[in-house]
């Protein structure tokens, strides 16, 4: 486990060292930015982040990706992948570490953002629980599609394909699951709606927050990160 | 300390490396040798588990490299050909990271960091990002990170590719250190490098090994009797007495000898090889020579040369299979 928190200090202190970090820190926050001044801040608009986070699950389609194609692809490319390999460490805490690394920048990512919450609150007439609610939700969208962008990275050995194969793997999923839901005849739709993280996504931002939803998301996450796992394993036998 | 039991790794169904078995003991230090692409660097991969051998095993420090990976891994330090690093890291934070990876418990980490700073001649660099370092440093860095938590064994594979003569020098010199504490296996192309350095000496050729023996006892072997050169001419004028290619060839022990070159104004090198079993010959050749009015400007026994040795065995071994590799099981 030390190791694996090991890995993932590296790992968060890389994304600052690389300049990718800073790249994909300053987009976020402008695409956020742009969003919420012309979304949200704007007469007569109610003093709700819903539209905020309904945008941000198509932010973090994007920048989920961004933020984990480095992660194992830039450690098979440029070869630093077979000291790791051949450390004491097994490829559980490898891909946790890589993960959890990942997963703390995404929170500094979304923690700048936590001013447009202030700036409602102290406009009144809102409450904080729903906007909670909402950030809770949106991380744990983000920290899926992180889960997802790190298997593409483990299968991947260039970051352009990791970060191209993640984005059209959730674009496919989403797809999948929202439209194929509405095509979908009467039982079906509703298994095609319950895979739709973004829909679950809608749920906390209005306050809701159903373990269920959170099962789901801790669940998959997971699941994707065994797949990593196995992906990261098989390239002993390759 | 280190064991290959008929290791054997096929790519696609294509053999890298056939049969490979070969035993390490505790503080000998081994010269792997081989052309590119005869099988050295994924016999020291599996050999750090980091490829899983098709076939046979190997354990390190008794701890076999897939069952007990975990083990056998913490016994090994590991410097791969390419020394792969991570340039934006700063060399001491670098090694710290290494450290924890290592299990180096948290009260000895930072000593054992300054101390692989200082055997490697880093303490001097250790704020600095790795990847403004010169490859010499580089490598040293690699070295550190190899010896950080002194394993029993060093896997190296070229530790000295790349470097200037004097940077060469230095690591050999930093490799005999290490070899009092750690059992060593590195590659290497150099041969002057494995005729110091080494115990002993392993050549690899088409994925099989062709020897395995100590330098001195493999030259012995490949080489019983070098050959000596004689260069010489007549001592007066230009008539010689005798030719001498004969009087040579009439000396007890000779075996054959032959003019290898001629100039112009009258010195002959000759060659002459002697009998396997035939004693020191360059007294009887400097008498004979005199005797027969000449006069020596050399005279001398080849040395034989571990390069000499290599080649053949090489060509041996390209020779031997030259038939398309089976693909294996």
């Amino acid at each position: 486990m030390s190791a694996a928190l090991a890995l993932a200090r590296r790992e968060f202190a890389s994304f600052f060292r690389a300049g990718v970090g800073w790249a994909v820190l300053t987009l976020f926050l402008l695409l956020a930015g742009a969003a919420f001044a012309i979304g949200t801040l704007r007469p007569g608009a109610p003093a709700s982040l819903r539209d905020f986070f309904a945008l941000g699950h198509w932010l973090m389609l994007f920048i989920a990706p961004a933020v984990s194609m480095r992660s194992l692809a830039e450690e098979t490319r440029s070869g630093t992948i077979e000291p790791l390999m051949t450390a004491p460490v097994s490829d559980w805490s490898i891909v946790l570490g890589k993960y959890l690394g990942g997963a703390a920048f995404l929170a500094v990512l979304l923690a700048p953002t936590a001013l447009y919450a202030a700036v409602l609150l102290s406009i009144g007439g809102t409450d904080a629980a729903p906007m909670l609610a909402g950030y809770l939700g949106l991380y744990l969208l983000g920290a899926l599609y992180l889960a997802a962008g790190t298997l593409c990275s483990a299968l991947a050995s260039s970051q352009a394909a990791a970060f191209l194969g993640a984005l059209f793997l959730l674009l496919f999923l989403r797809f999948a699951a929202v439209q194929g839901g509405a095509a979908a005849p009467a039982p079906f739709d509703r298994v095609l709606y319950a895979l739709a993280p973004e829909l679950r996504l809608a749920d906390f931002s209005k306050g809701v927050i159903d373990s269920a939803h959170i099962v789901f998301f801790l669940a998959v996450s997971g699941w994707l990160l065994t797949l990593a796992v196995v992906a990261l394993a098989s390239r002993r036998w390759r | 300390m280190l064991v290959a039991d008929r290791l054997t790794r096929s790519f696609s169904g294509v053999a890298a490396v056939r049969d490979a078995s070969f035993e390490i003991p505790r503080g000998q230090i081994v010269g792997f040798l081989g052309p590119n692409g005869a099988g050295k660097t994924t016999t020291m991969r599996m050999l750090s588990g980091f490829l899983p051998p098709s076939s046979g095993r190997a354990t390190i420090a008794g701890f076999d490299t897939v069952d007990d990976s975990f083990h056998a891994r913490r016994c090994v330090g590991y410097l791969t050909e390419a020394n792969p690093l991570y340039p934006e890291m700063r060399v001491r934070s670098y090694l710290a990271h290494r450290a924890t990876l290592y299990a180096v418990p948290r009260r000895e980490r930072s000593h054992s960091v300054d101390r692989a700073l200082e055997r490697c001649r880093l303490a001097d660099v250790r704020r600095k990002r790795i990847g403004a370092l010169s490859k010499g440093y580089r490598q040293r860095v690699g070295l550190a990170a190899a010896i950080l938590h002194k394993p029993p064994v060093l896997i190296l594979d070229e530790p000295t590719s790349g470097l200037d003569p004097a940077q060469i020098a230095e690591t050999r010199a930093l490799l005999r250190e290490l070899a009092g504490e750690h059992t060593v296996l590195l590659s290497t192309h150099i041969l002057p490098e494995v005729e110091r350095t080494c115990d002993r000496v392993i050549v690899i050729a088409r994925g099989r090994i062709r020897a395995d023996d100590t330098p001195a006892d493999l030259l012995e072997r490949s080489h019983p009797s070098p050959p000596y050169i004689v260069e010489l001419r007549p001592a007066s004028g230009d008539d010689p007495r005798a030719e001498p290619l004969d009087i040579f060839r009439a000396i007890r022990g000779v075996a054959s000898a032959q003019v290898e070159r001629a100039t112009p104004d009258g010195w002959r090198r000759l060659l002459i090889s002697a009998a396997p079993d035939a004693p020191d010959l360059r007294e009887a050749f400097a008498h004979a020579a005199r005797d027969h009015g000449f006069l020596v400007r050399e005279l001398r026994r080849e040395s034989a040369s571990l390069e000499g040795l290599f080649s053949r065995l090489i060509e041996r071994a390209y020779e031997g299979d030259a038939a398309p590799e089976e693909p294996s099981p």
